[in-house]
């Protein structure tokens, strides 16, 4: 008996849905038998990763502060991906978008006043939006491949943080540290719900989503963007700019990473600092994907990256689990996906074995 | 001239991974398939090469461990995106983060655990002359990376194998056709890239800098896929370009050390620029007219033989 593949003359739906969760299972299932192999304790380590997060109460502010930024930058990445325009320098969008914020909210310290929040936020969309920007430029001047200038680009804003922090933005109270002042009270994001640390930023990021989803699925837009991706040659011959459409991507996704990114400097930081950047950039390609780059699914996606966040430092302390792991479970989510991916495009079949059966 | 043989040293320890890492990935870009993963791949390596060298002090053992790591880890993306045909952009990211995300684990009992460096190939008595040691004062990594770009020029343009690997890259349903196993080639292809930059990883803590550190290898493996597109998949321009990045990190080691007019620059930049080095060659080499035209034509596509 073998088995066949058999293409599916149009993608399974239930199978693209069905199978970021079953990404999740296998994941929790293969990643229990590996650490256990390795000599941890497997199942506590799934146990705490990924129900822990969800059954203590306490948690849940912690997953919603850690899904918010995930939300923002995956919902954006989702509509880049979608027009197959791979901005994978998120994370520098982020970076830049939270060091504009940063600007503002140091030129403004002595002010105050409820419009020095907005305009953060503003300079926070523009500055990711601007850094995503110069890819785009080089993409489609000069075609040149924007996977490898936007993360070339995330090295570079690193190393910008570092250089702001440590001469002019430095803190003058801050005993030597490399970091800003902390920043004033108009310039720190307000919290939603009362004693705790549910910022605005959580609310704003499912406004986000609800909002690309409807521009997605009902505009000109989003029409746009799927055709570009799905079909190109159909697309250039209905007179969609291929040019235009990689400038819409790459500006839409830079600018809602920079979003993410002075959400997250004037919430749960309030000061600019050298580990600023802890990866959301990055975990949030992990999120475009398994959210199935529809931002209905990225807000679902947001939240269980999140809870491998939360989880993994639960672990950590609980069970002495590394904090690397959390890296190996969330890749392990997106290898499983990808595999899963073969089953939205063809069926298996079983088959009678021939001589010359086909593998 | 004495002055500059240190300089000289410098470049080539800088040089040497990237341009492995490169040769690896040039090898499984040829066959077609674009693996963005050389980054995780070469953590793997050098935390497995790492811990060789640690437990056994042989670091040639260290090598082949790297060699090893690299090419298991490298058998995901193979299997994933040649036997699944999943997405080669999405696998590929998904193994740089899972190779970090292993090194790390991997690493974390290691670290600030120093480990020997690997000495030199030739007995001392050829390198004592500054202008010999040059020539003979290097590990055997440096010596590997200069025969691997003889050897991979003469296998691509001269053997019949390099023939069917450049056909599978240029053409799979012709190559397929005409009876030569597509995924076949590009299995061996991916994971020879894959031994390579585990190598090239085990090259950090044995000729650079002989510790663990998470992410040790800095961006180095995405330096090398750029490397690839720059030497528009060319191996002696492959060692043109790892020299050219040599230089520029060697520029910033010497700088960070307080050399003079190189100082004036912040280090932060000096820093940054291997990466924005990175991002204007790959300008410099999209204004040549050739610029795409040499890429293997079913880079990046999936083959998926009909039923």
């Amino acid at each position: 008996m073998q088995f066949r593949l058999e293409k599916r003359a149009e993608p399974s739906r239930f199978m693209l849905y069905a199978t970021p969760v079953g990404a999740v299972i296998l994941t929790m299932i293969v990643g229990a038998i590996i650490f256990s192999l390795i000599g941890y304790d497997g199942i506590g380590a799934v146990r705490e990763v990924f129900l822990t997060p969800l059954t203590n109460a306490y948690k849940w502010q912690d997953l919603g502060i850690k899904a918010a930024p995930l939300i923002i930058i995956g919902t954006g990445l989702s509509i880049a991906y979608r027009a197959n325009v791979w901005n994978i320098g998120a994370e520098g969008q982020f970076v830049v978008g939270a060091l504009a914020g940063t600007w503002v909210a140091l030129a403004t310290y002595t002010m105050s006043g409820p419009w020095i929040l907005p305009l953060m936020i503003l300079a926070g969309v523009v500055g990711g939006a601007l850094y995503a920007a110069i890819p785009a430029l080089l993409k489609t001047r000069l075609n040149v491949n924007e996977i490898l200038t936007s993360l070339m680009l995330t090295y570079a804003s690193i190393q910008l943080i570092y250089y702001l922090i440590r001469t002019v933005w430095k803190d003058p109270m801050g005993i030597g540290f490399p970091q800003t002042r902390r920043f004033a009270a108009s310039a720190q994001l307000p919290t939603v719900i009362p004693h705790t640390i549910v910022h605005l930023g959580v609310p704003i990021a499912i406004v986000v989503a609800l909002v690309a989803w409807f521009i997605m699925s009902r505009s000109v837009f989003g029409y746009r963007m799927r055709v570009v991706g799905a079909a190109p040659h159909a697309a250039r011959y209905g007179g969609f700019s291929e040019n235009k459409t990689i400038w819409l991507a790459m500006l839409v996704s830079g600018g809602l990473a920079g979003l993410a990114g002075v959400l997250e400097v004037a919430g749960p930081f309030q000061r600019m600092v050298p580990g600023f950047a802890t990866g959301y950039g990055f975990t949030a390609i992990i999120v475009a994907f398994l959210g199935r780059l529809n931002p209905l699914g990225v807000i679902f996606a947001g939240i269980v990256l999140a809870i491998t966040f939360v989880g993994g430092e639960v672990a950590q302390t609980t069970i002495k689990l590394p904090d690397a792991a959390t890296g190996i479970f969330q890749a392990m989510v997106l290898f499983f996906l990808l595999a899963g991916d073969i089953l939205v495009r063809y069926r298996i079949r079983r088959v009678v074995t021939t001589p010359a059966g086909a593998a | 001239m004495e002055m500059l043989i240190p300089i000289i040293v410098t470049l080539v320890g800088a040089a040497t991974p990237i341009l492995i890492a490169a040769l690896g990935e040039l090898v499984a870009e040829k066959s077609g398939v674009l693996n963005l993963g050389v980054e995780g791949m070469m953590l793997v390596g050098a935390i497995a090469g790492f811990v060789a060298q640690f437990y056994t002090g042989n670091p040639y053992l260290a090598l082949l461990c790297g060699a090893f790591a690299g090419a298991a880890v490298s058998l995901i993306f193979a299997f994933l995106t040649l036997s699944l045909s999943a997405n080669q952009t999405a696998t590929g990211l998904a193994l740089t983060i899972f190779g970090t995300g292993l090194s790390a684990l991997a690493g974390a009992p290691y670290s600030a655990k120093p480990i020997a460096l690997m000495a030199p190939l030739f007995p001392d008595m050829l390198a004592r002359d500054p202008f010999w040691r040059v020539l003979f004062g290097y590990s055997f990594p440096v010596y590997f990376s200069f025969f691997m770009v003889a050897a991979i020029w003469w296998f691509l343009k001269r053997t019949r194998t390099g023939l069917i690997l450049r056909a599978v890259g240029e053409n799979d349903h012709s190559a397929h056709s005409i009876g030569y196993s597509v995924v076949g080639v590009r299995y061996a292809a991916v994971v020879f890239g894959g031994a390579m930059a585990g190598i090239a990883g085990a090259c950090f803590p044995l000729l650079l800098t002989p510790q663990w550190a998470e992410s040790m290898t800095a961006g180095r493996g995405w330096i090398a896929v750029a490397l690839v597109v720059f030497a528009s998949w060319r191996p002696l321009r492959l060692l043109a370009g790892a020299y050219l990045f040599g230089l520029v990190m060697t520029m910033e080691l010497y700088a960070k050390a307080g050399g003079g007019v190189l100082a004036i620059i912040p280090s932060e930049l000096w820093a940054a620029l291997p990466y924005l080095a990175t991002i204007a060659v790959l300008v410099l080499i999209s204004l040549r007219r050739d610029a795409s035209t040499n890429a293997p034509a079913c880079l990046g596509k999936p083959f998926m033989p009909a039923n």
